[in-house]
């Protein structure tokens, strides 16, 4: 490939237009006039897969480890979860304008389906907020036990799916992939575990 | 980290089993199209009662409505396209009403 085609491709910039595009049809639409209503879904569902995506890269190089692509989507990983927080906060902003009233919005808001979303998304505030090289330093090592609660994040989000339509199939399809992969890492870390105490014993 | 794990997988399963129970999709033994009563006359029967209707499209041969019940909840809910009966009502996947 080209020298620049290939400096093209791998630039950041390059990934964020990428991440970017499902939500330009999405904007243009609202801004005809399409009824927010309609995009509060695939903007939930684009938060939902980027941050999938994100989280399957580690367990995908375990099982993978030559694979340049992962290695490559890995180094795009931020980008991938920023991606996620920014669909996750369009998906809530159309969701508060289509209720368009504080008092329906706190009615529903202990609803099984509701609270999960609002959780997920709170969990998503400090995730993206220190999703840069100031906060990697600043928090050192505490930085990655943070991250990691995009588990429970992930957790809420898949309950939150389910029930604000009372349909499991659509949430399954997107994270069962998820599901397996990391039941393979867990299974992965046991074995290690138990290799290395039977060496040493 | 396993203890962690083991706690949210068990989560996962539990509320996975309770999802499979609680999905309230509905379905219709209508027939033909051609004997329902039409959208507008749903429509205008339950703005009457105080709706507000917002969508209306056919799911599984029901007429499901997306809207607000009288009494301001937004909601999905299914009706017979036969006699216009209201069959389940639902919001965000809470079951308020199941004929």
């Amino acid at each position: 490939m080209n020298i620049i085609m290939k400096s093209f491709f791998n630039s950041i910039y390059f990934s964020w237009f990428v991440l970017a595009l499902p939500s330009i049809g999405m904007l243009v639409a609202v801004i005809n006039g399409t009824n927010i209503e309609k995009f509060i879904h695939p903007t939930g569902e684009f938060a939902a897969r980027f941050m999938i995506i994100a989280m399957m890269l580690t367990p995908l190089l375990m099982l993978f480890p030559r694979s340049k692509v992962i290695r490559w989507l890995l180094s795009r990983r931020r980008a991938l979860g920023v991606a996620a927080f920014c669909y996750a906060s369009v998906h809530t902003l159309f969701y508060l304008l289509d209720m368009g009233s504080l008092q329906l919005v706190l009615d529903e808001f202990w609803l099984l389906g509701i609270w999960t979303g609002w959780f997920a998304f709170a969990i998503f505030i400090p995730l993206a907020l220190t999703s840069n090289q100031t906060m990697v330093r600043k928090l050192k090592t505490n930085w990655k036990p943070l991250q990691r609660l995009v588990y429970p994040a992930a957790v809420l989000t898949l309950i939150h799916w389910i029930f604000v339509h009372n349909n499991i199939g659509p949430a399954l399809v997107h994270f069962v992939p998820l599901i397996g992969l990391e039941s393979y890492r867990i299974y992965r870390n046991i074995n290690k575990k138990s290799v290395q105490s039977t060496q040493t014993t | 980290m396993k203890k962690h794990n083991l706690l949210f997988t068990s989560i996962l399963i539990m509320s996975l089993s309770s999802a499979v129970n609680a999905t309230g999709r509905m379905t219709c033994d209508s027939g033909d199209q051609d004997s329902w009563k039409t959208m507008d006359q749903l429509q205008s029967v339950i703005e009457s009662e105080g709706w507000k209707v917002r969508k209306i499209k056919v799911d599984g041969g029901c007429y499901e409505v997306y809207g607000s019940t009288p009494e301001g909840k937004r909601v999905e809910a299914y009706f017979d396209p036969l006699t216009l009966e209201k069959l389940l009502v639902a919001q965000r996947g809470k079951i308020l009403f199941k004929k």
